[in-house]
């Protein structure tokens, strides 16, 4: 009975998506997304060590040197206030960073695997609340309901924040801005847990017949366990590939909520705010850099997210060729 | 599913005709005004550092095109902002108007005569002044009517008392326990006698000011500033425009009054684009006749070599953009960290370098131009030492001390301004002070305003008349609905009780300078600039008019073909 | 059709109680979020009296559920309250108008996205192995990665400001039959291009996904041996097959034109709704912003509906089964 039981709990390995070695060996293979790896991989590293590697702080402003073109001191110019645009770009990739890694843990694996392990295990009517309830997340449009909730509820959070003002770490903490990045994460958790959720439960809604499985179950293995060592490594490349494309949404997403000024807001740094300072058309002409700087970051930055999803796909899902 | 292909299919030949089509249509056709202000830095509506917007165009039966912003209000009882005032000043009339060279004329009276202790003003009205709708004329009725309507505590106006409380009698209609306000009594049908407290030089300037415009009883009746207020779709008024089409947020046309008691305006048509757009890139597009100049292109039209150089105009204002405390609120109850703050702030390079010289900077309260203003005032100099050591010595004991501090301005989206941006960051440098900005829209930013939310505001106020007291008495004085900063100093009060009354001229003008001295010493507001009018108009619009403060002045613009 | 009662009548169970959690939940946001409703209309009277004859005048003294249904059975009678923004304007006179310019150049590209999306996806599968293949999905996926508020600031630079070709902001109505459009002019042209390039991109990549799955069919391996023309074998067979997942799409799509329907406004001076709720949700006016959640929740929750059941009826799959392929 031992080795019987011993043998049935081994995971299953015939017949399953490409996992470890191989896998990081076929990506390896790909030099696009390598590269994108390296891009992401940068911008993340600058935006976590900005206190490090950013020469001046976010909104240091050197009103003698307004406009600046490149040179030693400012590799990219500097903006109506002599603010440095390198750093600005590496303090705002920390604010992307902090917020799109926020998200996706509590939204993206927390909820997200979350529920979708616990509707597709659980079937029934506890599947059918939820996947109704992400039916109802999805069809409504977010900017506009983010808007309204982040608007409507920042002062609940800002007086909640308040409180702990006077604590000694979590008081600087709500100085720089816990609030807003609260506000920020927790909306995008809001809707960013139903695509991996789905896809998670359709998975293991085709898993749970599976022999193994059965076997499992039939033998009394505890539902953690199968969980855990059944289903969750057949369901990690699904959440390897989502992951990457969600991060790559919420930071667009945390772009346009900043934007509008209701993401993260000044003095805080954000990317959107940067983008909303240069659009003006006037502002475009005379300076086109307080723009195109935090634009192309932007955009590589996500483009970087979408490619290396899409070859993160290609290698770990069997069917695609 | 054959069916659904073929469904499919014939859905998108019928795109591509109809994409063709539109095509066509659109490089045929097409032509014609455009305005929005998109983008997002533009300042929103109200904002004090915003530049101003556009100029009607007009020929002479012709067209005048502008930018505009959306009105708070149309109802002249109601309105305390630049914005709709300058829609309303060409709507609506009253007794008396400032004309282009900035002199009282008559309007709906044509002439008037004053008691020999200047506390009796009779005004005889102009017979035939009709409303716009045609129907009927002006009379004496009307007109008390009109600036009862306003005082009328049921009418909600937050400014009515500013500019007629001086009227004998208004104290107890207001507080209810009069029906009437007794100091207007309407003599005949074309004759009413105005009584205030005082002899007060500056009242017949107050009644230029919308609250004493007016008003068709008929349609207003019931309606208060905040409920009832579609009649201002389409208000029935005396004044040398009327209100063609109000397209919310999109458009405002103004078509002449053929019938005004004061000459026809010499337009055809104003309209007023609403949205929003690159004010700059319309202009050279042909699609407004008027714009202002933003920091981002002032620098290319101010140069000689730009071909739009010739039409760039400038101006002054009578203004002043500043920053108000609200002394009640802490940390401001202290005039120390007041002070400190104000010296904290290098007002040259800001007006250098953030703003381009595109306005004056302001050491005191009065603008250049008006009378009583102090070349030699001793304004709060940057010194950042001192506005350090003075935050030591208040009673908060330096920057740790202090509590949470917040600045209000009005916008909306991520930019606060770069004005702003500057300020706050040299408050971080120099006093080691980090302060948040809240933003909300302009509407509710006054609000809050009135209701003392705020510890401290960013806004600017623009001149009614040109006349110390419209900036001093107004904003400072403790019983002024209009004195945000919640201010009450017996010796202010008593510099402009008396100034109030003072006949003779350069005594007046000299109290009014011994109280703007009190008040820039007490940093109550940190003065920053006076702005100027930076506008580009088109050659063929003649006779438009930058006046430094609002006048209604459409009526003498002219298109030239 | 034995299955279609019983589903149907699911997703019609489900819908209006979606409704009522979003219309309780805006609700209480309104009541319970800053600014007193109370303070909005007695101005600047600080007289506490005035302000509680004021606040039992208009019922606000109710306990929460009754003022919810007050204002739920206005809603049902066409009242949805007054402005703050245009003081005392009711929000109906405000928003269908508003409501109506944004549906318009939405639903031009929402046109657009399909009319080229899907014959872009469905070429860009059949050169799958050559050299376009990787550059397509490429360009697809830079599309979709920009945000449109960082393309539309590039498109107007380049298009307005540069060439001249178009103008760079406006929305000029024409009163086509009774009906006033703004669609018929150059000046939407930008808006919809900058709004649609990220949704041909997306469904041109959904349809390339699709389109190779059917591709590797034995029905498609089939037609080809009996030598039928490729044309007719991707047109008949393959498309057909390839374009069902597609309906579940529009829905998606037009949310996410929605979502971009702000940035567009914004930017190009277009007097729509998405604009004007941003400037209201600004101005803290509730009642506003009630109307705009309550209406688009409802368009939505119904468009969602008709989408399922269309889709239940297209692929019996769906409706004897749990659910369909979802994206």
């Amino acid at each position: 009975m031992a080795e019987a039981r011993l043998a049935l709990e081994k995971p299953m390995e015939e017949g399953r998506p490409p996992f470890g070695a191989t896998a990081l060996r076929r990506l390896l293979r790909k030099r696009l997304a390598m590269v994108c790896l390296v891009v992401i991989l940068v911008i993340y590293l600058a935006g976590i060590l900005a206190p490090l590697v950013a020469p001046y702080g976010y909104n240091k402003q050197e009103l003698d040197n307004a406009f600046a073109g490149p040179s030693l001191a400012h590799p990219l110019g500097t903006d109506r206030l002599g603010r440095d645009m390198l750093s600005r770009v590496i303090w705002a990739s920390q604010t992307t960073v902090i917020i799109s890694a926020a998200a996706i843990f509590t939204g993206g694996l927390v909820l997200g695997v979350g529920l979708g392990l616990l509707a597709g295990y659980a079937g029934g009517r506890v599947d059918n609340f939820i996947m109704r309830v992400a039916d109802a997340f999805f069809a409504l449009p977010d900017i506009l309901l983010l808007l309204l909730i982040t608007a409507t509820v920042r002062p609940r959070v800002e007086a909640l924040f308040d409180k702990f003002k006077s604590w000694p770490v979590a008081g600087g903490l709500v100085e720089a801005g816990a609030p807003d990045y609260f506000l920020v994460f927790g909306a995008l958790a809001l809707f960013g847990w139903v695509g991996i959720a789905r896809l998670i439960r359709s998975q293991v809604l085709s898993l749970r017949e599976s022999d193994y499985v059965l076997a499992a179950r039939a033998m009394g293995v505890s539902l953690g366990r199968i969980l855990a060592r059944h289903l969750l490594p057949n369901v990690s490349n699904i959440i390897i590939v989502s992951v990457t494309f969600s991060l790559g949404a919420m930071a667009g997403t945390e772009i346009m909520l900043s934007w509008l000024g209701i993401g993260i807001t000044y003095p805080h740094p954000s990317f959107g705010a940067m983008i909303a300072e240069g659009s003006d058309l006037s502002s475009l002409r005379a300076h086109p850099h307080l723009l195109l700087v935090p634009a192309t970051v932007v955009a590589l930055l996500l483009f970087a997210f979408n490619l290396l999803g899409d070859a993160l796909n290609d290698v770990l899902s069997p069917r695609r060729r | 599913m054959r069916n659904l292909l073929l469904v499919l299919g014939g859905l998108a030949v019928a795109v591509a005709v109809v994409v063709g089509l539109v095509a066509v249509l659109v490089m045929s056709g097409g032509g014609g005004e455009e305005a929005s202000q998109g983008t997002p830095t533009a300042q929103a509506t109200g904002t004090p550092f915003a530049q101003p917007t556009g100029t009607p165009s007009a020929t002479a039966g012709g067209e005048l095109r502008l930018l505009g912003r959306d009105p708070l209000t149309f109802d002249p009882a109601c309105a305390s902002d630049v914005d709709s005032a300058n829609y309303i000043v060409e709507l609506f009339s009253g007794l008396v108007t400032i004309d282009r060279d900035l002199k009282i004329v008559p309007d709906i009276a044509e002439s008037w005569e004053t008691s020999p202790d200047g506390t009796v003003y009779t005004f005889h009205l102009r017979r035939g002044v009709l409303f716009h709708k045609g129907d009927r004329q002006v009379i004496a009725d009307d007109v008390k009517y009109s600036l009862e309507r306003a005082l009328d505590p049921d009418t909600q106006s937050t400014v009515a008392e500013v500019y007629l409380g001086d009227i004998v009698g208004v104290k107890e209609f207001v507080a209810g326990s009069a029906d009437e306000v007794t100091g207007i009594e309407v003599v005949d049908n074309y004759t009413l006698r105005i009584t205030i407290d005082a002899a007060k030089p500056y009242f017949l300037a107050k009644l230029t000011y919308p609250t004493a415009f007016v008003v068709d009883r008929n349609q207003v009746e019931g309606s208060t500033c905040l409920s009832d207020t579609n009649w201002q779709r389409h208000p029935n008024a005396t004044g040398p425009f009327k209100l063609k089409e109000w397209d919310l947020g999109q458009s405002i046309v103004l078509e002449p009054n053929k019938s005004y008691h004061l000459g026809p305006p010499l337009l055809g048509r104003v309209e007023y684009i609403l949205g929003g757009g690159s004010a700059v890139t319309m202009y050279e597009n042909d699609e407004i006749d008027v714009t202002g100049v933003g920091l981002n292109d002032i620098e290319r039209v101010r140069d000689p070599a730009e071909p739009l150089n010739k039409e760039f105009q400038e101006a002054p204002r009578m203004d002043i953009w500043y920053i108000g405390f609200n002394v009640n609120t802490p940390p401001f109850d202290d005039p120390k960290v007041r002070q400190a703050f104000a010296h904290a702030v290098d007002k040259d390079k800001l007006i250098e370098v953030v703003l381009l010289d595109a306005v004056v900077e302001a050491d005191g309260i009065l603008p250049p131009g008006i009378p009583g203003f102090n070349e030699n005032l001793q304004g709060l100099e940057f010194d950042p030492e001192l506005a350090r050591r003075l935050l030591a010595e208040s009673k908060y004991g330096g920057p740790e001390g202090l509590p949470d501090i917040e600045t209000a301005s009005s916008g909306r989206g991520a930019s606060v301004g770069p004005v702003s941006e500057a300020v706050l960051a040299m408050w971080e440098e120099n006093l080691g002070v980090k302060v948040s900005v809240r933003q909300t829209e302009f509407a509710t930013f006054l609000r809050d305003l009135r209701d003392g939310k705020f510890q401290m505001y960013e806004l600017g106020w623009v001149a009614d008349y040109p006349d110390p007291e419209n900036f001093l008495k107004v904003n400072f004085y403790s019983g002024s609905r209009n004195n945000y900063t919640g201010y009450a100093g017996p010796e202010l009060d008593r510099l402009l009780e008396q100034a109030d009354t003072e006949t003779d001229e350069a005594t007046r003008l000299s109290l009014y300078q011994q109280a703007e001295q009190l008040i820039v010493n007490e940093a109550l507001w940190i003065p920053l600039f006076h702005d100027k009018f930076s506008v580009l108009i088109k050659p063929y619009v003649k006779d438009y008019t930058l006046p430094p403060f609002v006048i209604p002045r459409l009526r003498y613009v002219h298109i030239e073909e | 059709m034995q299955g279609i009662l019983p589903f149907v009548m699911r997703r019609l169970v489900w819908a209006p109680f979606v409704l009522l959690v979003v219309s309780l939940a805006t609700f209480a946001l309104g009541r319970f979020g800053p600014g007193d409703p109370v303070e909005i209309l007695e101005g600047q009277y600080h007289n506490p009296e005035v302000v509680e004859r004021i606040r039992h005048e208009r019922g606000l003294d109710d306990p929460f559920f009754v003022q919810y249904g007050r204002y739920m059975w206005d809603v049902l009678h066409g009242d949805l309250g007054t402005s703050f923004t245009y003081m005392g304007v009711p929000v109906e006179d405000i928003i269908f108008d508003k409501m109506w310019v944004t549906i318009q150049y939405n639903l031009v590209a929402l046109l657009i996205i399909f009319a080229i999306g899907i014959p872009a996806g469905i070429w860009a599968a059949l050169r799958q192995g050559t050299w376009q293949d990787p550059l397509t999905i490429g360009v697809f996926l830079f599309l979709t990665s920009v945000p449109v508020l960082v393309t539309i600031p590039v498109l107007q630079f380049m298009f307005a400001l540069k060439l001249g070709w178009l103008p760079s902001s406006g929305w000029v109505e024409r009163d086509i039959l009774g009906l006033k459009l703004g669609i018929l002019d150059k000046r939407i042209i930008m808006p919809i291009l900058a709004l649609s390039l990220p949704g041909i991109a997306g469904v041109a990549r959904l349809m390339r996904a699709q389109t190779l799955e059917v591709l590797d069919e034995d029905f498609v391996r089939t037609a080809r041996a009996k030598g039928l023309r490729e044309v007719v074998v991707i047109s008949r067979h393959v498309a057909r097959n390839a374009l069902l997942p597609m309906t579940t799409i529009v829905g998606f799509a037009l949310v996410g034109l929605l979502g971009g329907s702000l940035f567009v406004e914004t930017l190009f001076g277009i007097p729509g709704i998405g604009q004007f709720t941003w400037k209201a949700v600004f101005n803290s006016d509730y009642d506003v912003i009630m109307a705009v959640t309550l209406i688009t929740a409802t368009a939505f929750i119904v468009a969602n509906l008709v989408t399922d059941i269309v889709y239940g009826f297209i692929d019996p799959r769906v409706r004897l089964g749990g659910g369909g392929p979802r994206y």
